[in-house]
């Protein structure tokens, strides 16, 4: 960033890759955006492409993280059932409405560093609860939605520590144009290529038709059935609105349902994990018949057990994830202590739900049909990092044959 | 002041938000509303209220950039589309008796440019759509306070950088809110004190009108016989007595809505909607103001009373002496909430229930035969100066003078 004109222009053409690509905003569409408060300035040229093409409000509810904080210190101790549930209320009548919703990550990771965590933790769950069903209706693809990043100072400085903050700062933005293409000189085009590049490696597993995955790695042996009828999934998505959007910028994985039934051995992440704003490191989970039954963590363990003791489907998986260790976030061997990025970064795994497209038919079955079919439903998706240059992956046909899907952290196959 | 001091003065600030003008009980919740840019004093507030036993802050922010942003690109016909939640929000909390604060600190330059049928348009939805919050007046512990923004600071001392333009705004904010006071919550005790005496002094009076004469102004303000002079401090329905805005500096009470005669000359700009209407004065027949004359923003005064059938009407008569705090220091503010505090003021549209004896338990109709009016509106303008006089008018025409070159004239 030469200078401050140069960096207005990025954002602009950051707004657009997320109003075009990401939301593929259509004319009349009401926009729902959650924010942090520091992110104005590239919430307001959001808007400005939005009204232009033709969004019919777009509706802003800022985070603080201040008074985030403040809460977690100063309320009463029994006061965490405490929600304004008018918000909830409001996403809701704008996704009735046939709304769009965008999600702007840039929260501090240490936010609640130092804090009482039983509090911490119960706030967590009524935050759970109560956006449950938004959460539920952006799960099922039942609207274009969209997850990004914007700079955050306190962000910037945990991923950049031994730089200046102005400098954290370029770097952080840098990092974040880069990977959702906006440094390209023509980023529309370079989405449309990307996007076709992961359907292709998707098109490729589907056709396969695994009844496993094994991994292998240092700390890592394990393996997770995957349902049959899962469906794998990347790029980009199609909405029950008949909308094609891209739900998370940056983007470079492809990813299915495992079985909830079916997850043996132990898997060590590779990343901390930033969650409730405290960070959980050197961790590892021990599973059997797809329940955790073990878990471990160098930092913050309780607050892992508390994840995983939410509820039963918090005890098993619902997502599996192919990154790369050569992703264009990956090979930048920064850690960003920030989901969206590092999950890009690398090849994970959830705690927790199961997104419903990624069974075929998985929209239309009640929870007790999709649960049966292999379908974890919780209150939690929480992604956690598995994958490095040292990782392997073989995929299991019913027959029991192995084939390599990664070797080395990387594509075993050419599509 | 460096970053320690003012970080101390804004939490004093804060807890005179608080404990003052909230006057928060335990156990309530507290609902902010504020700009993006009031965001540090939203924290100390925030703060503050938990210390004082709140059971939770429910924070609305809004970045007024986006309001212009939406004014400037959106389909002019989407512009009456205001979200549901906004009215929910204040419902939900107003009914459980929760205490409510807002923060004034709009760029008043904000709409410049923006043509008044798309603000008039927009304002008007909003109104609309908050108009039955009106029955929930003085049910809860309410307060409106302001801090230092950008933008406001920079119109308000253009001369000066933004950074010392919001450190000298800031230093104005903590002189008027008395937080350079030793003991901030004793001086507002005193101040209220005083205030109370005046307002009881013109209770007693029951004036039968008040006349006001000044360089462009003679103006005579009927009063309804069942008028309610209020000011320093409210009690809420909720039983809780509180002060609703800082600073204040102000005894008011309503003209009679049929009742109000002669010529007013305005002695500040009105900052209105982003739209600054300057040098303007209205004259008035029968209560109805049936001419109108600006400088400039002559449209957008005219469409301001255009609102609705009542906002060419008076709502609000108030009487602040031309030294009080905030006037002596000779600055306009381009802000209600300050500019109201520095000068005598009247006000065009809605009239506050409180400002009628047994007002809050009115229906409208009790309400309007009593001279109270009713409009979606209520926005005051400054008229005084240190020329103004204003006699009091008894039922039996005799006159007490009550401010004289702009000061009080009577002792209480």
């Amino acid at each position: 960033m030469s200078s401050n004109e140069t960096h207005q222009q990025m954002l602009a053409k950051y707004a657009e890759v997320i109003v075009k690509i990401g939301l593929n905003l259509r004319a009349g569409q009401p926009l729902s955006i959650r924010t942090p408060t520091h992110t104005s300035a590239l919430v307001r040229e959001i808007a400005r492409v939005a009204y232009q093409k033709g969004a019919s409000l777009v509706d802003v509810l800022w985070s603080d993280d201040g008074v985030s904080r403040a809460r977690a210190e100063f309320a009463p101790r029994d006061s965490h059932d405490e929600y304004p549930v008018w918000q909830v209320d409001g996403m809701l009548k704008i996704i009735e409405k046939g709304g769009a919703m965008l999600t702007i990550v840039a929260v501090d990771p240490d936010l609640l560093n130092g804090l009482d965590t039983g509090f911490v933790g119960k706030l967590q769950q009524a935050q759970l609860k109560n956006f449950d069903p938004v959460r539920t209706i952006v799960m099922r693809n039942a609207i274009n939605w969209c997850v990004v990043a914007a700079y955050g100072s306190a962000w910037a400085r945990k991923v950049f520590p031994d730089f200046k903050p102005a400098q954290a700062e370029e770097k952080l933005w840098q990092a974040i144009f880069e990977s959702t293409r906006v440094t390209e000189p023509d980023p529309i085009a370079a989405w449309d290529r990307h996007i076709q590049n992961l359907r292709k490696r998707s098109d490729y597993l589907q056709a396969k038709k695994y009844s496993a995955l094994s991994y292998k790695s240092p700390g890592t042996d394990f393996s997770l059935g995957l349902p049959p009828g899962h469906k794998w999934v990347g790029g980009n998505s199609l909405a029950e609105n008949g909308i094609v959007f891209t739900a998370n910028m940056p983007t470079e994985e492809i990813f299915t349902l495992p079985d909830r039934h079916r997850a043996e051995g132990t898997v060590a992440a590779t990343f901390p994990l930033s969650y409730g704003g405290n960070l959980i490191e050197d961790f590892s989970l021990t599973f059997e018949n797809g329940c955790i039954v073990k878990v471990n963590a160098g930092k913050n363990q309780s607050i892992l057990q508390q994840l995983v003791d939410t509820d039963e489907g918090s005890t098993r998986l619902g997502e599996v994830s192919l990154v790369p260790a050569s992703s264009p976030i990956g090979k930048r061997g920064y850690l960003f202590y920030n989901t969206l990025f590092d999950e890009n970064a690398s090849c994970h795994i959830a705690i927790g739900r199961a997104y419903r497209f990624t069974l075929i038919g998985g929209e239309e079955l009640t929870d007790e049909e999709f649960m049966s079919a292999g379908g974890n439903i919780s209150l939690n998706h929480v992604d956690f990092m598995i994958g490095s240059g040292k990782m392997d992956i073989d995929g299991i046909k019913d027959d029991g044959t192995r084939e390599p899907v990664m070797r080395s952290g990387e594509w075993a196959f050419d599509v | 002041m460096n970053e320690t001091e003012f970080d101390q003065k804004l939490g004093k600030y804060a807890d005179v938000v608080v404990r003052v003008g909230l006057n928060l009980r335990k156990g309530q919740r507290l609902l902010i509303r504020g700009i993006l840019e009031d965001a540090p004093l939203i924290r100390k507030v925030t703060e503050s209220a938990y210390k004082a036993g709140a059971v939770f802050v429910d924070v609305l922010y809004t970045d007024e950039r986006l309001n212009r942003i939406r004014l400037e690109h959106a389909d002019p016909e989407s512009l009456t589309d205001v979200p549901g939640w906004l009215y929910a929000r204040y419902e939900e909390y107003y009914e459980r008796m929760d205490a409510d604060l807002a923060i004034s600190s709009t760029d008043p330059d904000l709409l410049t440019g923006i043509s008044p049928e798309r603000i008039a348009k927009y304002r008007k939805a909003i109104m609309q759509k908050m108009e039955p919050l009106r029955k929930y007046e003085n049910t809860t512990n309410w307060c409106v306070v302001s801090t230092a923004s950008p933008a406001w600071s920079k119109k308000v001392f253009p001369e000066l950088s933004t950074k010392e333009a919001q450190e000298k705004l800031w230093e104005e904010i903590f002189a008027g809110c008395r937080i350079d006071m030793p003991d901030p919550v004793d001086a507002w005790k005193k101040h209220v004190t005083n205030l109370k005496k005046y307002r009881d002094y013109l209770n007693d009076q029951r004036f039968a009108a008040l006349h006001y004469i000044a360089p462009g102004t003679d103006l005579m303000i009927g009063l309804p016989e069942k008028h309610l002079w209020a000011g320093a401090q409210a009690e809420f329905k909720n039983g809780i007595t509180g002060i609703p805005n800082l600073p204040t500096e102000e005894v008011f009470t309503t003209p009679h809505k049929d009742k109000v005669h002669g010529t007013v000359l305005s002695t500040r700009p009105l900052s209105y909607m982003g739209a600054l209407i300057e040098d303007f004065s209205l004259t008035f027949e029968n209560g109805r103001a049936v001419k109108v004359a600006a400088k400039t923003g002559e449209e957008t005064l005219r469409k301001l009373i255009e609102t609705d059938e009542n906002a060419c009407r008076l709502g609000e008569a108030a009487l602040v002496p031309h030294s009080s705090p905030i006037g002596q220091r000779g600055i306009l503010f381009y802000n209600t909430l300050f500019d109201e505090n520095a000068a005598c003021h009247i006000a065009l549209g809605n009239s506050y229930r409180e400002t009628i004896i047994g007002g809050e338990d009115m229906t409208e109709e009790e309400f309007n035969a009593s001279g109270g009016n009713k409009s979606l509106v209520h926005t005051d303008f400054m008229i005084g100066s240190d020329q103004l006089d204003i006699d009091g008018i008894k039922t039996n025409d005799s006159r007490v003078p009550l401010l004289r070159a702009g000061e009080w004239a009577m002792d209480v």
